[in-house]
C-alpha cells in the first residue's frame, strides 16, 4: 500500500491518516496538554475516504503512524453503464472503471477529479 | 477504578453481557473528568473523581431491588482525562473522548470536576432533552467574563444545536438575568418544593435524554463537599428517584462538583448516584 510514516503531532485538520487499515481523511484533531506528570496525547476523529466511515485514533503525539499517500487526478468519462462509468485518465490515457456514487450525475465526455490509492478511486 | 467497574487492559468475561450481541466491549464507560478551573467560591473539583472512586468502595456488588450484580453489566473505568487550565481546548478533547464511547454504542459516566465538564457529555451524546439537578441556574452568560465558567453551563448547553430543552430540578437560586433566561420555552425550572407532584410525563418519550446531576442540587446537609452550597436543597432520595426514572432513556450521565471539602458524604451519594444510574439504566431497558 502506498503510505508513509509521520509521527502524530504532525497530523492536522484536512490531512490523510490511516486508522484501522482504511485511508481516511481528517475532520478533528484535539490534543490533550496533562501537567507534569502525563504525556500530550492526540485524538483524532476522520472519515474513510473511500468508505466513509467515521474512525478516531487516540495516541500519544510521539507515537508513529501511517499516512496513506493518496493521489488527487483528472479524468474524462468515456461513457455511463448503469452505476459504472468507463473513464480516461487524461494523464496516462489509460481507461479505467469506476462505481458512480449515489448523489452524483455524470454524462459522457465530462470532466471529473478523482482520488486515487492503489485500487481505490473515489470522484472529488 | 470505580469499584465493579474492569480495567480497558483487563480481559474480562462481561463482553456477553453487551446490551447490543453483535458487539465486544462495554456497556457504560467511566470517565474521569477532573477540570477546576473557573469553581467560584470553594475549589476543589479537580479531587472529584478521585473521591467519588473511594466512597464507591464499601457499596455491595448486588443490587436487591433490580436483582443485579454491579460487576457482571459491562461498566469499564478508563480512568481520568487530566485537566489542564485551558478550558475550551480541554473540553474539545475531553468531547472527543466521550464521543468515542457514544460511537461505541455504550454510555459514558463522566465523574467531575466542576459543572463546566457537562458541556462535553452533551456535545459527545448530542440529546434533545438534558435533564439537569442543580441548585443554580446556571444560565450566566458569561460569569467574570467566562463563557466556559461552570456558572454558565446551561447556557452553553442550550446552544448545542441538537438540544431543544433543558429541565432543571431542584434549582432555588439565580440572578435575575437567569431568571429571565429561565422564563423561555427551552427552559423548565422545577424548584425543591415542588419535586414530589412534578412529573415528566410523556416529555421523555421517544427522545434522546442526557442526566447530569450536580451535587448541590442536595441539600449541604447531605452533600457538604461541593464547592457553592445552597441551603434548603433536595433530599437525597429525590435525587436517586430521578436518576432511577431518567436513567433508562439516558444516553450520557454525569456526577459533578464533588470536591473534597467534607468527610466524604458528597463523593459518597456522587457514587451511589452512578450506581443507581447503571442499575436503572441496565433494568429499563
Amino acid at each position: 500500500m502506498a503510505k508513509q510514516q509521520t509521527e502524530v503531532r504532525e497530523l492536522q485538520e484536512g490531512s490523510y491518516v490511516m486508522i484501522d487499515d482504511a485511508a481516511c481523511k481528517i475532520n478533528a484533531y484535539s490534543t490533550a496538554k496533562p501537567g507534569k506528570h502525563g504525556s500530550a496525547k492526540a485524538r483524532v476523529e476522520a472519515k474513510g475516504v473511500f468508505d466513509g466511515k467515521k474512525r478516531s485514533l487516540s495516541q500519544p503525539v510521539d507515537a508513529k503512524i501511517w499516512v496513506p499517500i493518496i493521489e488527487r487526478k483528472n479524468g474524462q468519462v468515456v461513457s455511463v453503464d448503469g452505476n459504472d462509468m468507463q473513464v480516461m485518465d487524461l494523464e496516462t490515457y489509460e481507461t479505467l472503471t469506476m462505481r458512480i456514487p449515489e448523489d452524483v450525475d455524470v454524462s459522457p465526455d465530462e470532466n471529473i477529479e478523482y482520488l486515487e490509492m492503489e485500487d481505490q478511486r473515489k470522484i472529488v | 477504578m470505580f469499584p465493579g467497574a474492569s480495567d480497558e487492559r483487563e480481559e474480562t468475561d462481561t463482553a456477553d453481557q453487551a446490551v447490543d450481541p453483535d458487539r465486544d466491549g462495554p456497556n457504560f464507560v467511566v470517565v474521569g473528568a477532573p477540570l477546576d478551573v473557573s469553581t467560584t467560591f470553594q475549589p476543589g473539583t479537580r479531587f472529584g473523581p478521585r473521591r467519588i472512586r473511594t466512597f464507591a468502595e464499601p457499596f455491595d456488588d448486588y443490587d436487591h431491588r433490580t436483582d443485579r450484580h454491579f460487576s457482571d453489566l459491562a461498566v469499564e473505568d478508563r480512568g481520568d482525562v487530566p485537566a489542564w487550565d485551558d478550558a475550551a481546548e480541554y473540553l474539545e478533547y475531553l468531547t472527543g473522548t466521550l464521543r468515542d464511547v457514544v460511537w461505541d454504542d455504550a454510555i459514558p459516566l463522566m465523574l467531575g470536576g466542576e459543572h463546566s465538564v457537562s458541556l462535553a457529555g452533551v456535545r459527545a451524546v448530542e440529546p434533545e432533552v438534558v435533564v439537569c439537578l442543580d441548585a443554580h441556574l446556571d444560565l450566566y452568560d458569561a460569569y467574570a467574563g467566562n463563557e466556559l465558567s461552570h456558572a454558565a453551563v446551561t447556557r452553553r448547553i442550550l446552544e448545542v444545536d441538537a438540544v431543544e430543552e433543558v429541565v432543571l430540578l431542584g434549582v432555588r437560586t439565580g440572578s435575575e438575568a437567569e431568571w429571565d433566561r429561565a422564563s423561555e420555552d427551552d427552559v423548565t425550572v422545577v424548584p425543591p418544593r415542588d419535586i414530589a407532584d412534578w412529573s415528566f410525563g410523556d416529555r421523555l418519550e421517544g427522545r434522546t435524554v442526557y442526566l447530569s446531576v450536580d451535587i448541590d442540587a442536595a441539600d449541604p446537609a447531605y452533600a457538604p463537599g461541593t464547592g457553592t452550597t445552597e441551603p434548603f436543597g433536595l433530599e437525597s432520595r429525590d435525587m436517586r428517584d430521578i436518576v432511577r426514572e431518567v436513567a433508562p432513556r439516558s444516553g450520557g450521565f454525569d456526577v459533578v462538583e464533588v470536591n473534597d471539602r467534607d468527610d466524604g458524604q458528597a463523593a459518597s451519594l456522587a457514587g451511589k448516584l452512578v450506581r443507581e444510574f447503571v442499575f436503572s439504566h441496565a433494568d429499563g431497558t
